[in-house]
């Protein structure tokens, strides 16, 4: 690849005793989109929460490079400061921690990182304004506690909302289609066309084409038994979609 | 006076220590608890007896005139200042609970001939603030407290102490609450220092339909303890929370008994414990439902974070019961911070030690959020925040 953003080197990491990622090869196009799909327990989640440095994972062995550096001892406050961003499939409640209050912190330590100055509330208020039309969310849902009690639709398009104000580089979404109704995936994949500008990175990680048809991928990666076993252009979903994944061989 | 001769001794030698010639109920009441010890359930995980072994100076209690004030003032237990108009008396306390678990409740009216008589007029919002000036003293008081039938009135306690040292503050309420009122008690108490402990021993008697709320913000490094009985009548409510954040070695907390006496009573006791260095948090708290407390409602939860390895928490939540129709549950949970909320936080680039930050003071906001004034919630945060971050930066 020409303009490779992050490569994955024979990536290999366990969660508690189970090895799971067993090799894994990969590499991400700078400002394409790549769909990883495979079937349960592949290790697709695991390959996501390995990418962002979660503590479940332990890493045997193998390598992340993203931007020309090895990141594998990075934590994970490090990660998303240097443009790293995972959209959780299911995102945590924080009761007490107000969502405005979360993400302007958030934003000001990147901006704080990246050497800029930080935004004042009034001007976060503006920024955040902006994207919450967008994605059709109420006003109200900035002013309350972090996740709590959101719908699952709700959580969703919050982790699309932080994905807008922090404009990270490479941004992992994990079933991100999970739970939503057809307003919902359309409102969030509208914002995720948003930031398809040529220059950020997609890892789309999906059980299901659906999504697939609102952003449009222009790799598919099939991930099985821990490693990437075949990748393509989009025309591989419909062969997925008619055969499944036992069909495939590992290339 | 160094309190702990009064250990072991009989009523008249009560008497003769403490100089007084009536009120024998009490005194026998009194000995018949004993003063506490390391071996008292109440204050097994306090050390009461090297603040009891102290010798302290005691102080001539002399009422003064008080200057007109927008709060009331009360300086080492004589009030110095109140707003126009507020019903404020010296006066011998008359209505005694002669049933209270704690001996210091006692020892308290016993060292206080006079008591602080604050009546609240109608819905009326009123800050109190205690400050303390004297070093090595031993400072009494108690205060009585009414409001009145179909009204709603709320105290804001804050605490001021000006550089003294080992002294020892005893205090409390009794508070009378009329039928069908509601009284709302917010007490912010913030010990920045060792300079001295208190024993804050209060009884909250709540009549029929009547609501209290009693909200406690405990935060800093010294030792205290609160120790609180509450009585509730029929349709009686009381909806209890204490915030606790300790560091250094300090130990601090709240023994409770909260006795359902009338049918169809509700009460609600929420701990939030926050807990740093070497410090230990105390939640004893009994909920006691008699048998004339048919269908009540009972409600006790106490949480701790622990922010330290040296750092302990004596949550003992009971239930004692003797009716069948009730609502009851109780719990008690200690751990250290959310791993999956710190990696959120994490995740989105914000540094370990301010999601830890982050989290604390969510886990206190959940508390402090429910105290309706926003001027006083802000004091409030503010106050926990300034202690907080000065020990945890």
């Amino acid at each position: 690849m020409s303009n490779t953003v992050m490569k994955i080197e024979n990536l290999q990491a366990k969660i508690g005793d189970k090895e799971i990622l067993k090799g894994l090869n990969l590499e991400l196009e700078a400002g394409k989109v790549h769909a990883i799909m495979g079937p349960n327990g592949a290790g697709k989640s695991t390959l996501s929460k390995a990418l962002v440095g979660h503590y479940d994972i332990e890493v045997l062995g193998g390598d992340i490079i993203y931007k020309g550096k090895s990141i594998i001892d990075m934590d994970a406050e490090q990660r998303a400061l240097e443009g790293i961003f995972l959209s959780f499939q299911h995102p945590v409640e924080i009761p007490g921690v107000n969502n405005a209050y979360f993400l302007r912190t958030a934003l000001n330590a990147k901006r704080k990182h990246e050497g800029k100055e930080e935004l004042n509330a009034a001007e976060f208020l503006r920024l955040m304004r902006e994207h919450l039309e967008m994605l059709g969310m109420k006003s109200d849902m900035i002013s309350r506690s972090l996740n709590e009690g959101f719908s699952g639709g709700e959580k969703k398009r919050n982790e699309i909302l932080q994905m807008l104000i922090l404009e990270p580089e490479v941004i992992i979404l994990d079933e991100i289609d999970s739970g939503l109704d057809i307003d919902a995936l359309r409102a969030v994949s509208e914002g995720i066309n948003k930031m398809k500008d040529g220059k950020r990175t997609f890892l789309v990680i999906t059980h299901y084409s659906r999504i697939l048809d609102y952003i449009e991928p222009d790799y598919i990666h099939v991930l099985k038994g821990g490693r990437i076993i075949k990748t393509s252009g989009a025309e591989l979903v419909a062969q997925l979609e008619e055969h499944g994944y036992d069909a495939l061989e590992e290339e | 006076m160094k309190l702990l001769e009064l250990k072991n001794k009989n009523s008249q030698e009560v008497k003769a220590l403490l100089n007084i010639k009536d009120r024998d109920n009490l005194v026998e009441r009194f000995c018949s608890i004993g003063m506490p010890n390391k071996k008292s359930e109440e204050y097994r995980y306090f050390d009461i007896e090297k603040l009891l072994d102290k010798e302290y100076k005691t102080l001539d209690y002399i009422p003064k005139t008080p200057k007109i004030s927008d709060k009331i003032e009360i300086v080492d237990g004589v009030v110095v200042a109140s707003p126009k108009g507020m019903r404020i008396y010296n006066e011998a306390c008359n209505n005694i609970d002669l049933n209270h678990f704690d001996p210091l409740y006692y020892l308290g009216h016993l060292l206080s001939t006079q008591t602080i008589k604050i009546e609240l007029d109608g819905d009326v919002e009123v800050e109190i603030e205690h400050r303390f000036t004297k070093s090595d003293t031993l400072i009494n008081y108690r205060i009585v407290l009414y409001n009145q039938t179909n009204r709603h009135a709320t105290v804001y306690e804050n605490f001021i102490s000006q550089n003294i040292e080992n002294t020892l503050v005893l205090y409390g309420y009794d508070m009378h609450l009329a039928q069908d009122s509601t009284l709302r008690v917010v007490k912010m108490h913030s010990m920045k220092d060792n300079s001295y402990s208190m024993i804050a021993s209060h009884k909250v008697n709540v009549a029929k339909n009547a609501n209290a709320i009693l909200k406690s913000f405990d935060v800093g490094g010294a030792n205290a303890l609160q120790l609180l009985k509450v009585e509730l009548a029929q349709y009686a409510h009381v909806d209890a929370g204490h915030l606790l954040y300790l560091n250094k070695d300090s130990k601090r907390g709240t023994i409770s008994q909260i006795v359902h006496v009338g049918e169809h009573s509700t009460s609600k006791q929420e701990a939030k414990n926050i807990l740093d260095g070497k410090s230990r948090g105390i939640f004893d708290a009994l909920i006691h439902v008699e048998q004339s407390a048919k269908y009540a409602k009972a409600e006790q939860n106490s949480k701790a974070i622990l922010l330290h390895e040296d750092a302990y928490m004596v949550a003992k939540p009971k239930l004692e019961i003797y009716i069948d129709e009730l609502e009851a549950s109780h719990g008690a949970t200690t751990g250290q911070l959310d791993k999956k909320q710190l990696f959120y936080l994490q995740s989105r680039g914000i540094s370990l030690i301010d999601a830890k930050k982050m989290l604390v003071i969510a886990f206190a906001n959940t508390l402090i959020e429910q105290v309706k004034d926003t001027r006083q919630q802000e004091r409030i945060k503010a106050s926990f925040e300034e202690v907080f971050y000065r020990a945890y930066n």
